[in-house]
């Protein structure tokens, strides 16, 4: 490994993550710290580039649900090796909150969005599943939050959403929070329909619908 | 024909034989229709139908006869199972569906494995059960639908779903065992509903889809166990129908493998192109529950008479109804069937 370029080294912490393969990431990872290179250079170049390519893989159909997660996994345990090392802050491209909004069944879809966003750069904060529309609202205001992103997975909790955008113009918010909303019965038009910014159709997208509503991307 | 029962509508629709008219269900369990209309209109309310037999054969009367779908269905939720396996559950509001709150495990392979027949004594089974037998006991003409959660959610109902999902990759030995255990409770289930008089089980599966899990897992885990659990249920002699959720088109190829008497599916699927394609299919839905929701009879009224058109063998709405739905857009579903719908190709 020591013979290798800092290129070389980022395209096989690149490919390692887009082969879930964790250990290769972790090798990897101390490799690109035993040849001095920044830490913040092997997560963008390295971790960050597999992931956005493995989101690649998930919206063509290569890869679902399960792959994704294990790769975000192995992005996780180079996380690990190489956070420590970071000799700077990463630039975060804005503040998230996200959560599953209050009567929904699972999570699955804000998990992935979550870590999607994150290996995307942005910093999120999680409020979990069973979200009041109203803690949305509170936790934005609270982080001075970018983005507030709602995912549901069914009809029954659609309704939250729209209120979510309510008690954001009621606190006088809504200029500085964008809304974005996902998940399985939501279309775009019912994303208009309800006053939110920006629709995602699943993971990989939602990272590129959140850097266009904070300006970067 | 035209005096047949909606029992014997819907069994002959199964069955692949000849009928007036396709029948208008809604099966219950994921495909829920315990709305607040039809709660505050009978007094007949969740969370507490959820507990008790009479009171779940109450409110799936009361849903049968505010609503005129031609069947009663029951649970009203998705978690009888994973109570039962241990999980910790949520059971919501009279507007908000019962969830899970912790799933019991955190990996599959941590899974203790409980013997099936004590099991199948415990949580509200037997409420189920009791329920099921009421309703049949009243309604001889009337088909009773126990539906089950299907054999993936349940799995991501008692270990964490993320990481479920991922032994479903890296760990398929564990979560084969798992899944394996599972689908003999899930026939357990399903046999003493059949035992209690259900004229047919309906399984909603909304973590096996072709989003979450591609191809090559669908078929490798859910047609798998599905399968096993319908011809688990088809050995007591009942049918069986499976609504799969999402696009379906990353396993559209695998849907003619179930050995399901139906298939429904979400608003997203073309049923009359995958009737085309796979005309051994038993066609059911799938008017979208947003339609439904936004509240307008006419258009409703509508799209029920395209879906009876294309020859869908059982018009059901495409997944479970938003709890505000109101009785007025179901009830324009529910006549616009049973008024027939001129041109109607039989």
């Amino acid at each position: 490994m020591s013979v290798l370029t800092p290129e070389a080294l980022f395209e096989e912490l690149s490919n390692a993550v887009v082969e879930m393969d964790e250990e290769r990431v972790i090798t990897g990872s101390e490799a690109a710290l035993a040849a001095d290179i920044d830490a913040y250079d092997a997560i963008q170049q390295g971790l960050s580039h597999g992931m956005e390519r493995a989101g690649q893989l998930f919206e063509d159909e290569e890869y679902f649900i399960p792959e994704l997660l294990m790769c975000s996994d192995a992005m996780y345990a180079g996380l690990e090796v190489l956070k420590p090392h970071l000799k700077r802050t990463t630039e975060s491209r804005g503040t998230v909150v996200i959560g599953v909004i209050e009567g929904d069944t699972h999570d699955i879809g804000k998990n992935m969005v979550r870590i999607m966003l994150e290996s995307g750069g942005f910093k999120v904060i999680d409020l979990g599943r069973d979200v009041t529309p109203q803690r949305f609202v509170d936790t934005a205001r609270e982080s001075k939050a970018d983005i507030i992103a709602l995912s549901t997975l069914m009809t029954t909790t659609m309704d939250g959403m729209g209120t979510v955008v309510r008690l954001l113009e009621e606190a006088d918010l809504r200029g500085g929070v964008k809304v974005m909303v996902g998940g399985g019965p939501i279309s775009t038009g019912f994303a208009k329909r309800i006053g939110a910014d920006g629709y995602a159709v699943n993971a990989a997208e939602a990272v590129k619908v959140a850097r266009e509503l904070v300006g970067n991307a | 024909m035209n005096d047949a029962s909606p029992k014997e509508r819907l069994l002959d629709t199964l069955a692949k034989k000849t009928v007036d008219r396709p029948p208008v269900i809604c099966t219950g369990g994921m495909m829920n229709s315990a709305i607040v209309d039809v709660m505050n209109k009978t007094g007949h309310t969740l969370p507490e139908a959820h507990f008790e037999a009479a009171r779940m054969a109450d409110l799936a009367t009361g849903i049968h006869t505010e609503t005129g779908f031609e069947n009663m269905g029951i649970p009203f939720c998705m978690t009888v199972e994973a109570e039962v396996l241990g999980s910790v559950i949520d059971f919501g509001s009279r507007a908000c569906e019962p969830k899970i709150a912790r799933e019991l495990y955190p990996s599959a392979k941590d899974v203790v494995f409980k013997d099936i027949s004590s099991l199948l004594r415990v949580g509200r089974i037997s409420e189920v059960a009791g329920a099921a037998e009421l309703l049949v006991r009243h309604n001889p003409e009337q088909p009773v639908i126990g539906s089950l959660t299907g054999p993936i959610s349940t799995a991501a109902s008692v270990v964490d779903p993320l990481q479920f999902l991922k032994e479903l990759r890296k760990d398929r030995d564990s979560a084969h065992r798992l899944l394996d255990y599972v689908s003999s409770f899930l026939i357990g289930f399903a046999r003493i509903l059949v035992d209690s008089g259900a004229t047919a089980i309906c399984i909603g599966d909304p973590t096996a889809t072709g989003e979450i899990l591609g191809p090559r897992m669908f078929d490798e885990y859910a047609v798998t166990y599905l399968n096993r659990i319908i011809d688990g249920i088809h050995a007591s002699g009942v049918p069986v129908l499976v609504h799969i959720c999402g696009e379906m088109k990353a396993v559209k190829g695998s849907i003619p493998l179930l050995h399901s008497d139906a298939i429904s599916t979400d608003a997203f699927v073309n049923l009359k192109l995958l009737k085309q394609e796979y005309p051994q299919l038993t066609t059911m839905g799938n008017l979208s529950t947003i339609l439904l929701e936004s509240g307008d009879p006419e258009k409703v009224a509508q799209r029920t008479t395209t879906l009876v058109r294309e020859g869908i063998d059982i018009i059901s709405p495409a997944c479970g109804l938003s709890t505000s739905t109101s009785l007025a857009t179901i009830r324009a579903m529910t006549d616009t069937v049973k008024e027939g719908v001129r041109g109607a190709g039989i």
